[in-house]
């Protein structure tokens, strides 16, 4: 056995006298730390693999886009209907990190060194949406980005989609907040990660199918109007309304949306009713 | 120094009251908590900690009211829960750390607090791989090292020998009254284990259903009895026959007599009584009480 070469000293035990950063510190910290978790940053190699492979494939066709724009000379991808367009992969995303976020403190009951901390319930909540909210803007908003300073630098024979590239950041942020608040909600109601990420990916798979075929049934019933109500059952279809009637925007695939303030209402009915699950999912989990 | 105190304290729930007008100051040092399951401990703690508001009576924690300065009190404060609170896939040190920044510290003293907690908890290596693979001895350390990280001023420890076999046992309650000795952060620690206790704390609550039952320091509940233990090689009930002839209360317990004592007299008696019958005298000691005795 070989001899020791250092002395470990010890030097006892030292007291803090330091700055205690309050509440707000604590929230964004938080924050941070939960948005790092969504993209698997500081974990396991294990779990950055699906958000990396599914931020690559959200900027597969902005890649193909510039390349059409720099041989071709062509119009690029449509920056309003990105979401529309994507939506698959986004909601996968969705699905597979929401529990990442909410499951394993609700499984482990980590909650109760949360709470005996500075940081309160809602602060812990607030964290966890703004994270989701952060990392989806990231998912939406760098390709439109990307395509944009694509744009800018590739001389085209065209105006530059300016406004389309605005509403289309918009529209991000609307996407981000109305799907973070939902898959959240739905992911916090099972401590497991796998019902987590069924659960959500059940609900998109639901609101796919529930717009698609009532909107046929009801337009070849002959009911219009209603018709154009009932797409709206999907979230990508409400918040590609909104940001139609919000900024003057094309609809995806020339869909008659209803216009006025509806679909804005809806999409505000939906966030908050979302919110209140999650905030009543955790009232009573501290109560427990 | 008062640490905390309550006053008329009460909580009812819906179905049962798990505080009735508790009335107890717990000072520096380490305090004991001892009542059953259901005795109100763990309500009592949400209740300091300002996470349930109290039906009626008050509060105070480092003189903060919990009603209103439950974030004061909270950033002060260490607390160790009874159940299992740790992630399986996190490394010690990554989960102490982050516990640190929620408590308020800034990042590279989040770090240096971590390291140093876990060492003084006595994780060594071990605290660089997941929590999952530990054992239930290393997961308590990141338990308390986790309600130690922010240097509390007072901690509240919920049975914190929990599921641990004897060596366990000695390691957590030596460093239990190293925290509160060495370190100087004021202790409360629950437990349904008197015996635990009894090694550790300065002072002892016992609360039962909510009331409280005795509070005193440890001294008046352990001290010396007016009984002694007698232990012969052979012929107790012989000596036990005698005593009682000669007029001194004596109970047969087991293979020792416990035997009353009057006055210095009945030492002479006792002394003669052996000597007389030709035993072989094997033990002979002043009892301490336990703290069980309160509740018998």
């Amino acid at each position: 056995m070989s001899q020791p070469t250092g002395v470990i000293h010890d030097i006892g035990y030292r007291h803090y006298d330091g700055p205690r950063l309050g509440r707000g510190a604590g929230a964004v910290a938080l924050w941070v730390y939960s948005l790092r978790g969504t993209f698997g940053l500081g974990r396991t190699f294990k779990s950055k693999i699906m958000p990396f492979l599914l931020f690559g494939a959200m900027m597969l066709p902005t890649v193909v886009s510039i390349a059409i724009m720099a041989l071709l000379k062509q119009e690029p991808m449509s920056y309003t209907d990105y979401a529309v367009f994507m939506q698959p992969i986004i909601a996968i995303f969705l699905a597979a990190q929401s529990p990442v976020l909410v499951a394993p403190d609700l499984r482990h009951k980590v909650i109760p060194l949360y709470l005996s901390r500075p940081v309160t319930i809602v602060d812990y909540i607030g964290a966890k949406l703004a994270a989701m909210i952060a990392a989806l803007l990231i998912l939406l908003v760098v390709p439109l980005t990307v395509q944009f300073v694509g744009e800018m630098l590739i001389d085209l024979p065209m105006p530059l989609h300016t406004h389309e590239y605005l509403a289309a950041l918009g529209g991000s942020v609307l996407n981000a907040v109305l799907l973070a608040s939902i898959g959240l909600a739905l992911a916090s109601f099972t401590p497991r990660r796998g019902l987590g990420v069924a659960s959500v990916i059940a609900f998109y798979m639901f609101t796919l199918a529930a717009s698609a075929v009532l909107t046929g049934v009801l337009e070849s019933e002959g009911h219009r109007d209603a018709a154009s109500w009932s797409i709206l059952l999907n979230p990508f279809f409400l918040v590609n309304a909104v940001q139609a009637n919000l900024f003057g925007t094309q609809p995806t695939e020339g869909l008659p949306f209803p216009s006025g303030a509806g679909p804005a209402l809806i999409l505000l009915a939906v966030v908050a009713l979302a919110l209140t699950g999650l905030y009543a999912r955790y009232r009573k989990a501290l109560a427990a | 120094m008062t640490i905390l105190a309550t006053e008329a304290l009460t909580k009812r729930y819906p179905r049962v009251t798990a505080l009735d007008q508790l009335t107890v100051s717990v000072g520096a040092g380490v305090t004991g908590l001892v009542g059953a399951n259901g005795a109100g401990k763990s309500t009592l703690i949400k209740i300091l900690l300002g996470l349930v508001p109290a039906s009626e009576g008050s509060a105070r924690v480092l003189g903060l009211d919990p009603a209103t300065q439950g974030q004061e009190i909270r950033r002060s404060v260490g607390y160790m829960p009874e159940h299992d609170c740790l992630p399986p896939d996190q490394s010690a040190t990554e989960f102490v750390v982050h516990m640190a920044r929620m408590s308020g510290l800034p990042r590279t003293t989040a770090r240096e607090r971590a390291a140093d907690t876990l060492r003084h908890v006595g994780l060594q290596e071990e605290r660089y791989r997941p929590i999952g693979g530990y054992s239930t001895g290393m997961k308590q350390r990141v338990k308390l090292a986790q309600a130690l990280v922010h240097d509390p001023k007072v901690i509240f420890l919920d049975e914190p020998t929990n599921g641990l076999d004897p060596q366990g046992r000695d390691e957590m309650l030596r460093l239990v009254h190293r925290i509160g000795t060495e370190f100087g952060i004021s202790v409360l620690v629950c437990s349904h284990l008197l015996g635990e206790l009894e090694r550790v704390c300065d002072h002892v609550i016992v609360i039962e259903g909510g009331r409280l039952l005795r509070s005193s320091a440890i001294g008046e509940l352990t001290q010396a009895s007016q009984v002694i233990t007698v232990e012969v090689e052979e012929g107790l009930e012989k000596l036990a026959a005698r005593l009682t002839e000669t007029g001194e209360t004596v109970a047969v317990e087991g293979r020792t007599l416990a035997l009353q004592v009057r006055a210095d007299e009945t030492y002479d008696l006792l002394r003669d009584a052996v000597v007389d019958l030709d035993l072989n005298l094997v033990r002979l000691e002043q009892r301490h009480a336990r703290i069980e005795d309160v509740f018998r």
